[in-house]
């Protein structure tokens, strides 16, 4: 069967079993680890400490736990990634087995914070480099070894990257004369 | 398949004898520890003074079991061949039945530490990718071309390191079609005769 948050494809075997491990845990609590899924998601830190102390009532095995986080972040970032409403997410999940609060609960979390889930995802997009800022300096040269009158403007540029494929800036130095600048500028 | 112990070794393993079947225990766990951990000097210093022998002493026959116990898992030998291998050193039953004791108790772990030490290569860590449609370039415009470009990330020993490729569409099924080959390889007769020959 075709799910919409796993792109039109099969729901991932994992996942399915995982579900019951999410039907363990309350509603309430449920959403509450949801929010911290997030914050992890959206680059903030996750408190890992909180929601140790969430699961604890339902009885959760370390592994148990780290299996509800990796869940709930696949669910939230596959259903941001396929730009799933929250609706069609919660019908959805009921069809996998997940108890009706408990899908209600996920997906009111999931729809306050879509757009910038997905905002995230797009800056984490793959970039090979980015153009940080562009330095110049216009020189005008008066007389060289070769002729005494040489009168010719020169135009250096610096560019600087940022998180190139080495990571780290980069810096790309180039000087042009002034018919190169004009054609570069065309 | 016996195990051949050089003249240095034999007299390393010498000492053994003389420090009494309780000690040998102990330096069998030196052994197994220089082997999980690498070598422990003081531990062996404590070691010489408890059992009143020179510390070198202690040293060298530690060594010289570890040498032993490494061989012997490396080869996966038998019993009787281990036996034979040792009774050239000329100790006394019950020593000869502790060292095979503790060949045989440590061989598992010994042999999961070997495994761990084979050369690797550049193992997978992730995969980023990117589908982009150039759309017109300064030489020409209104074009349509797709490109999907992959960032794949590569560990080896803790250092990680990434390739960019990029590639079109068609080339990407193909390559996928000829991975999807490779795999459906596992499925041939031969390939299965192997495995359950393996098992």
């Amino acid at each position: 069967q075709r799910f919409r948050f796993c792109g039109d494809l099969d729901c991932p075997d994992w996942v399915l079993a995982e579900i019951s491990t999410l039907a363990k845990i309350s509603s309430v609590k449920l959403k509450l680890i949801c929010a911290q899924v997030l914050r992890d998601l959206l680059g903030e830190t996750m408190e890992y400490e909180k929601i140790l102390k969430l699961t604890s009532d339902a009885k959760l095995e370390l592994g148990d736990v780290k299996a509800t986080i990796a869940v709930l972040g696949f669910i939230l970032s596959s259903a941001a990634k396929h730009n799933v409403d929250g609706e069609s997410l919660s019908s959805e999940l009921q069809q996998l087995g997940l108890p009706k609060e408990h899908a209600a609960g996920l997906c009111r979390s999931y729809e306050e914070k879509q757009s910038s889930l997905q905002d995230r995802l797009r800056a984490c997009s793959l970039r090979l480099s980015r153009l940080g800022s562009v330095g110049w300096r216009v020189d005008y040269t008066l007389s060289s070894s070769e002729l005494r009158e040489v009168n010719e403007p020169l135009v250096h540029l610096n560019f600087h990257l940022r998180d190139g494929e080495r990571a780290g800036p980069v810096a790309i130095p180039m000087v042009l004369s002034a018919e190169k600048f004009r054609v570069l500028l065309a | 398949m016996l195990l051949v112990l050089s003249e240095e070794q034999k007299a390393h393993l010498g000492c053994l004898p003389r420090v009494g079947d309780a000690a040998v225990g102990e330096l069998g766990r030196l052994a197994m520890e220089l082997l999980r951990r690498g070598a422990a000097p003081r531990a062996c210093e404590a070691a010489a003074k408890k059992l009143n022998v020179g510390v070198d002493t202690v040293q060298q026959g530690v060594e010289g079991l570890a040498y032993l116990l490494t061989e012997s898992s490396k080869l996966m030998i038998s019993e009787i061949d281990f036996q034979d291998s040792i009774h050239v050193l000329g100790f006394s039953d019950e020593l000869n039945k502790l060292l095979l004791q503790l060949y045989l108790d440590n061989r598992k772990e010994i042999r999961s530490i070997l495994s761990e030490l084979t050369p690797k290569l550049p193992s997978y860590h992730s995969l980023e990718w990117r589908l982009d449609v150039q759309l017109a370039s300064r030489s020409l415009r209104q074009q349509i071309k797709p490109a999907v470009t992959i960032k794949l990330h590569l560990s080896q020993n803790e250092d990680q390191t990434a390739q960019v490729l990029q590639t079109d569409p068609s080339t990407l099924l193909h390559l996928i079609q000829q991975l999807e080959q490779a795999l459906g390889e596992m499925k041939t007769n031969h390939c299965r005769r192997i495995v359950r020959n393996m098992k």
